[in-house]
């Protein structure tokens, strides 16, 4: 064991600093000039799409280069992608994918041209995801899928032009055999997207009806009834991806830098014992938080698989983003409230407040963290 | 010791929980929000009319007499149904200044009217610097012959939209810090001079930033002895905290009761949620933190109702704790309704604001719990 970089690793390091000095655009330009940004990072050898193996693009990064490149980026604070798509539909495709459905999708995904939507949550089916009730039946020829059911959660359905989706082909035998994993176009005539409107006032999820949509066979992936085993495969990446841990790090920065600006007595927040311990908890957490990234990353370059143990960052990320969108909230104090058109007191109450409401929703989506304890106890402590 | 309610306060409960279950659903509630003055007209009438406003009034001018128990007992029925009319802001801040340290002038012209449901007020105290701390004040207050001329900026100042008077707190002499130098003034809304910019707020209600511009106000619109304005403010807002602690108990309640609700009727895994041990533990967790609260809102409401030496301490220790629980049982009411929580559609939402708010009020509790550790 070694904490120490390799030389290699340093000079790695170097080099994804010089590429964002070098690349990233500053200011707006960050949301004009995003997709020159995701070029450039295409052409560095795959760095657009990190996680994805050599075989479709991706850069092959080994796991210390994957932290050092995630660090960096994260630092920086660099355009995020939509995970939809290259975080959850593509590693699927990769697997299970005909070579007809890579060819058509995966370059879509890749170049961000085409947005993916998850249908996966119901009405009666949010933990208990298996429970899903949206019917797909075969034609008698046995060339479409007719599709009928409602979707619920669906983030970003309203942009999507695609909606990768969870449906039920057979009530036989356990809830989790007969689902189906279907690839649905979101502007045939029998999809109606309804928002939901949030905590906070903001619209992301929706309701997606579905009404006797018609999915040709060619959009099914991998075998009728296998779809769950499919996409619990993904629901490792998607948790992995969502502890957020190096945004955490910068948003820890933020929140002090936000405290120091707050005064109380003769100092500012910070100096305050009840709010500074809280810092410094979270500060503790997220240092250990990272290195076990880091192991994780470790265990799965030496052929392990992230399995269960990704919902140790699931569940712990998420739940340090909330305690960080606290500490903002608790700065912002009173100016927490005004919520017009115009913001008042300091520049960043308005959006501390909008951070804490919208983020209730992290230990909710992609497995509840009561859900992910189970998945820890039962998968990884063997406790059935 | 006798912890039960009298007959009195028995009907006062009733008759709040009885308006707020016929008039009070969720939708009515976004109405009025939404509604351009913010609240109804014809509920603040329906106030008077019932006695609610006269409540903590004196008997000598038109009020009923009732204590800080009484209040608490108004304000947790109202947290249940998250009532937007400005109740917090013309009785208990407004009135209860007037109150503590009104002369009989101040008092008769006033008083009277709020409890007839004829005046509202409210209590323009924060300052955009230092908006967790009443002592910071720049806004100055200047004598100018017989006249005060208040200059500065007041934030987050609630329902001064609808304040016929408001309570300017202004720094007579001394420093921005310092506790000596306060003073506070009773203003007329219209008085030239202020200007208003107003805005809803989060949970639902009204607020305003507030610009004084050579405002000029006789030398009887002082509140109190002059430059001794902070210690009235403490005794002001140690009234706003009982107030809203008890408000936050009542939303407290609904909030633990529907998530019982909620998880009993939720089916997940071919068993309602409610059948889970860790959903059940959890909901016994914040039935604890409800109790607690609401057992400190109680004693630190009698202590203050006496006067008792330690009542301070016990106020500080109810807002650093109610901010605590409220935060525990409002965030897990949330987290157990699942993404249903999370939408505006259902009330957890609507409690949930406005339990954040209300730890944000009057200081978080991160600053209550510093000063109750000294």
């Amino acid at each position: 064991m070694d904490i120490a970089f390799s030389e290699e690793d340093l000079a790695f390091q170097q080099r994804v600093r010089t590429f964002i000095d070098q690349n990233l655009p500053t200011g707006m330009a960050l949301w004009t000039k995003r997709g020159e940004w995701f070029k450039a990072l295409a052409n560095e050898g795959g760095w657009d799409v990190p996680k994805w193996p050599k075989e479709f693009g991706g850069p092959d990064f080994t796991p210390t280069q994957r932290y050092i490149f995630d660090l960096e980026m994260g630092k920086q604070s660099t355009p995020p992608q939509l995970p939809f798509g290259v975080g959850m539909l593509a590693p699927i495709l990769m697997n299970y994918g005909s070579e007809d459905q890579r060819d058509r999708f995966l370059p879509g995904i890749r170049d961000g041209s085409v947005n993916w939507c998850q249908g996966y949550s119901e009405p009666g089916a949010g933990s208990d995801l298996a429970n899903l009730k949206t019917r797909a039946e075969l034609s008698d020829d046995g060339s479409h899928y007719l599709v009928n059911g409602q979707k619920i959660w669906t983030t970003l359905a309203h942009i999507a032009h695609w909606m990768f989706c969870l449906t039920r082909t057979s009530s036989e035998g356990a809830k989790q055999e007969g689902i189906t994993f279907l690839l649905i176009p979101m502007d045939d005539p029998g999809v109606e997207v309804r928002p939901i409107i949030t905590l906070g006032g903001s619209h992301s999820v929706n309701e997606v009806y579905l009404t006797d949509v018609k999915v040709p066979v060619e959009n099914r992936v991998g075998e009728e009834g296998k779809g769950w085993t499919y996409a619990k495969g993904l629901l490792a990446h998607e948790r992995s991806g969502l502890a957020g841990i190096q945004s955490s790090v910068m948003g820890l920065e933020k929140a002090k830098a936000n405290a120091r600006k707050v005064k109380v007595g003769q100092g500012n927040l910070l100096d305050l014992a009840s709010f500074k311990h809280k810092v410094g908890i979270l500060e503790a957490e997220l240092l250990a938080l990272e290195f076990t990234e880091m192991r994780t990353l470790a265990r799965v370059a030496s052929g392990g698989d992230p399995g269960p143990e990704s919902s140790i960052l699931k569940l712990k990320g998420t739940e340090i983003q909330q305690r960080i969108t606290e500490l903002n909230l608790e700065a912002a104090g009173i100016f927490a409230a005004p919520w017009g058109a115009e913001a008042f007191g300091p520049d960043f109450a308005h959006g501390a407040t909008q951070s804490y409401l919208g983020g209730r929703a992290t230990t909710i989506y992609g497995g509840a963290s009561e859900v992910q304890k189970d998945v820890i106890a039962k998968n990884v402590l063997g406790l059935s | 010791m006798d912890l039960a309610y009298t007959t009195e306060q028995n009907m006062l409960e009733e008759s709040i929980s009885k308006f707020v279950s016929s008039e009070y659903d969720l939708d009515s509630r976004k109405q009025l929000a939404n509604s351009e003055l913010g609240y109804s007209d014809e509920h603040w009438q329906t106030f008077a009319s019932l006695g609610w406003l006269a409540l903590p009034i004196e008997e000598a001018y038109g009020g009923i007499g009732g204590d800080l128990v009484d209040t608490m007992i108004l304000f947790e029925s109202l947290g249940k149904g998250l009532v937007v009319e400005p109740i917090l802001s013309t009785l208990v801040l407004f009135g209860g200044a007037l109150s503590i340290a009104g002369t009989e002038d101040q008092k008769q012209a006033l008083l009277p009217g709020i409890a007839d449901g004829s005046v509202k007020g409210a209590l323009a105290y924060l300052e955009a610097e230092a908006p967790s701390d009443f002592n910071a004040v720049t806004t100055s207050a200047v004598r100018e012959g017989d006249a005060y001329v208040l200059n500065g900026h007041k934030s987050v100042v609630f329902n001064a939209a609808s304040a016929d008077h408001l309570i300017v707190s202004a720094r007579t002499e001394g420093d921005v810090r310092d506790l000596a130098g306060i003073s506070l003034f009773i203003v007329p809304s219209d008085t030239p001079g202020i200007t208003r910019k107003d805005y809803p707020t989060v949970d639902g209600l009204r607020a305003s930033e507030i610009a004084l511009e050579s405002v000029s106000v006789p030398l009887s619109a002082l509140l109190g002895q002059p430059h001794e304005g902070a210690s009235i403010l403490n005794q002001v807002i140690n009234r706003g905290i009982l107030a809203v602690s008890a408000e936050a108990v009542g939303a407290m309640e609904v909030l633990y009761k529907s998530t019982i609700d909620y998880t009993k009727q939720r089916e997940q895994f071919d068993h309602p949620l409610a059948d889970f041990q860790v959903v059940k533990h959890r909901l016994t967790e914040m039935f604890i933190e409800y109790n607690l609260a609401k057992s400190l809102c109680m004693k630190a409401t009698m202590l203050l109702n006496q006067g008792t030496a330690d009542a301070q301490r016990h106020v500080h220790a109810l807002k650093f704790l109610v901010g605590k629980s409220s935060r525990f049982v409002g965030q897990n009411a949330v987290q157990l309704h699942g993404g249903m929580g999370m939408t505006e559609d259902l009330a957890i939402a609507h409690y949930f604001k406005r339990l954040m708010i209300i730890d944000a009020l009057f200081g978080n509790a991160n600053i209550h719990l510093e000063a109750f550790t000294g």
